[in-house]
């Protein structure tokens, strides 16, 4: 996947195109405003991470430009400011998705992953599985090794989002935002209890060990031996 | 500074109310200087009047005489004429007869008059007459009559309108004078408080009398201002102990943490890093708390309106809290109303809502039973833990107060805060209560 990075700080530059490059990304960078316009619509991306604050034209004013031009490219922005009416002013202006600095490369990695796949059709899928753990979303039966878990609605979606990125790290505010239509930071622990509860229920089968706490960072739904 | 410096150092003669004072007896001697010259107008147009009348009587008299009487008897009648009714002088053919030795040229005819000095040898040497020609059949006649008494008269009128002009002027501008240093004393008072506020001592207020005037009115306006920018002031540094609490202890954990690194294994490291990154998170997210209370608070963030339905908010509150209730082993409960729809901010309003449940559970205590009730437009928060004293009922919603005085309890001490600023906004009253025990938090919408 092809990725167009417009920010200036060198610092994040480095560490978001570091990022993307392990997890087998292709990125290229712009480091100001013009410049970012200019590679956006000349070159063809599946994902363009904007900074808002940028030199010679501001992020918002950027967005603008690009949906003006008909591109459809999804865009995330990035951004200091962190206000719920700044992420609506982002959102609005065009963007897909919204993060704020500073933020940690895992929660930026299942965003960004999440819009590239957008674009791609994909067959729908009535199925998830990873290791020995299966999900029918249609008629939302889970079986883990063989036997049936007995979920409510809420660990069912909190499940399925982490199934839906196996080994890989999803931080709270991610299943925060997946399972309840509220965004705001919850700064307690609602998501680790209900999480404690799903794993609860693995445990009793034995599999306990299957959803891992990443500390200081988020949780990651391992696939089975 | 130098604005207040130059206010304390005014003279009387250079405030607002001398100025007025100046304009005011301007006027009033303006107004008396009218009237006295109206008066004095009427006066000579009265004056003049009498003169005239008394002259016309006295020519008929002469006519008549001249018709009834022979040459001598009228020659009697004009010598023996009273002086102080009329001076009357006859010029027959010989001489003048009466009491004048002279007939000065060019007397008009009455009732047309003029005005002639004459010499006498009393004590005033010089008189004015008024006086004209009456032409009878003996010659030519001359009545005339004194009017320097008049002149006294006016003369003395104008000597008492003059003194009394000056007794205005002086009377007022006395007054204005004492009037405008009293209003000066009040206000020079108040510019010395106003500087001792200045130099920081903002305890001081401004002396507010009985008398309710508006110089009390101002004073009392100016210690409510006093008394928000004190309270606000107190609530500041009271903020900026905590926020050193707050934000240096998790920093200098860091520090400490960083400093460490450099010694853990590499087994060690991965977990070293996560507990930093931990700390780290925990300051950012007091820091974004206070940033967006300030924005709520002062109306910055605009709301994005939308309608919302309390009962949906309350069941998707119990629906996220329920299991954060279990694990302290208490009990959550719900009871839902009449479904009421009110115009907010789904994200803001829920937030709101969601940190005074997750306040009750933290705060609680083990085992204790948590209501959500919903009825109308209010919505309770009810539990029967330890409640909090009735005198913190207020202290609580200031921002960065824990009653925990450790602050043992990880939190930003600024949930209740943003819990106020946000139903403010929307217009919603929250209110503590005794649940006896415990606390009830009534939102009313």
């Amino acid at each position: 996947m092809k990725i167009l990075l417009v920010e200036d700080d060198v610092t994040t530059i480095e560490y978001v195109v570091k990022g993307f490059i392990e997890q087998g990304h292709n990125i290229e960078t712009a480091s100001d405003g013009h410049q970012g316009l200019l590679l956006a619509t000349s070159m063809n991306y599946d994902l363009v991470i904007l900074d808002r604050m940028l030199p010679q034209l501001d992020g918002l004013k950027l967005l603008a430009a690009l949906r003006a031009t008909g591109s459809q490219t999804p865009v995330l922005i990035l951004s200091a400011l962190s206000h719920v009416d700044e992420r609506v002013k982002g959102l609005r202006a065009g963007g897909d998705d919204y993060m704020t600095k500073p933020f940690a490369f895992s929660e930026l990695l299942v965003r960004a992953e999440k819009l590239m796949q957008r674009g791609l059709s994909q067959p729908t899928e009535t199925k998830l599985s990873v290791g020995n753990l299966v999900m029918e979303l249609l008629t939302r039966k889970v079986t883990l090794d063989g036997s049936e878990l007995m979920l409510q609605p809420k660990e069912f979606q909190l499940l399925k989002y982490l199934m839906e990125h196996p080994n890989q790290v999803v931080s709270r505010t991610l299943l925060f935002e997946a399972v309840w239509d509220y965004h705001f930071d919850p700064r307690t622990n609602v998501i680790d209890v209900h999480i404690a509860k799903l794993r609860r229920k693995f445990e009793e089968l034995g599999f306990g060990e299957l959803i891992e706490t990443v500390r200081g960072a988020g949780y990651r739904l391992r696939e089975g031996h | 500074m130098l604005a207040i410096a130059s206010v304390k150092g005014i003279k009387p003669y250079q405030s607002s109310a001398w100025r007025i004072t100046i304009i005011f007896s301007a006027l009033v001697t303006l107004i008396i200087g009218t009237l006295l010259f109206g008066m004095y107008r009427q006066l000579m147009n009265e004056q003049e009047l009498q003169t005239d009348q008394h002259l016309a009587s006295e020519k008929a008299r002469y006519q008549q005489m001249a018709l009834t009487l022979d040459r001598r008897s009228f020659g009697i009648q004009v010598k023996t004429a009273d002086p102080d009714t009329a001076l009357v002088v006859w010029r027959n053919s010989f001489d003048l007869v009466g009491a004048l030795s002279l007939i000065p040229d060019d007397m008009p005819l009455l009732p047309q008059t003029r005005e002639f000095p004459i010499l006498t040898g009393g004590p005033d040497k010089l008189h004015i007459l008024t006086g004209g020609l009456v032409i009878t059949r003996y010659g030519p006649v001359l009545i005339a009559t004194r009017t320097d008494q008049l002149g006294t008269l006016i003369e003395r009128f104008v000597n008492v309108a003059i003194t009394a002009l000056m007794l205005t002027i002086v009377l007022t501008l006395a007054l204005g004078y004492l009037f405008s240093k009293a209003i000066l004393r009040r206000l020079v008072q108040y510019n010395r408080l106003s500087r001792l506020i200045e130099k920081g001592e903002y305890s001081t207020r401004l002396p507010v009398s009985w008398r309710q005037d508006e110089f009390d009115m101002l004073a009392g306006k100016f210690n409510g201002v006093l008394d928000t920018l004190e309270n606000n002031l107190t609530a500041v540094r009271g903020a900026t102990d905590n926020i050193a609490h707050d934000l240096r202890t998790p920093l200098s954990h860091l520090r400490i943490g960083l400093e460490q690194l450099p010694d853990k294994t590499s087994q060690e490291l991965p977990e070293a890093c996560a507990i930093l990154t931990e700390e780290l998170d925990h300051c950012l997210a007091t820091f974004d708390a206070m940033l967006s209370l300030t924005r709520i608070e002062e109306g910055q963030q605009t709301l994005e309106l939308q309608d919302l339905s309390i009962k949906d908010m309350c069941e998707d509150l119990f629906e996220m809290a329920e299991a954060m209730a279990e694990l302290n082993q208490q009990t959550l409960l719900l009871s839902t109303g009449e479904d009421i729809k009110v115009t907010g901010d789904k994200y803001l309003l829920f937030q709101a809502l969601f940190n005074l449940v997750d306040n009750a559970i933290k705060y609680a205590g083990d085992g204790a039973t948590i209501e959500i009730v919903q009825a109308g437009r209010e919505i309770q928060i009810r539990d029967n833990g330890p409640g909090i004293p009735y005198e913190a009922k207020d202290k609580v919603f200031e921002r960065l107060v824990r009653l925990d005085p450790s602050r043992h309890n990880k939190g930003t001490g600024l949930g209740l805060s943003l819990v106020k600023a946000i139903l403010v906004r929307h217009n919603a009253k929250v209110t503590l209560s005794d649940n006896q025990p415990g606390l009830v938090v009534r939102i009313n919408f």
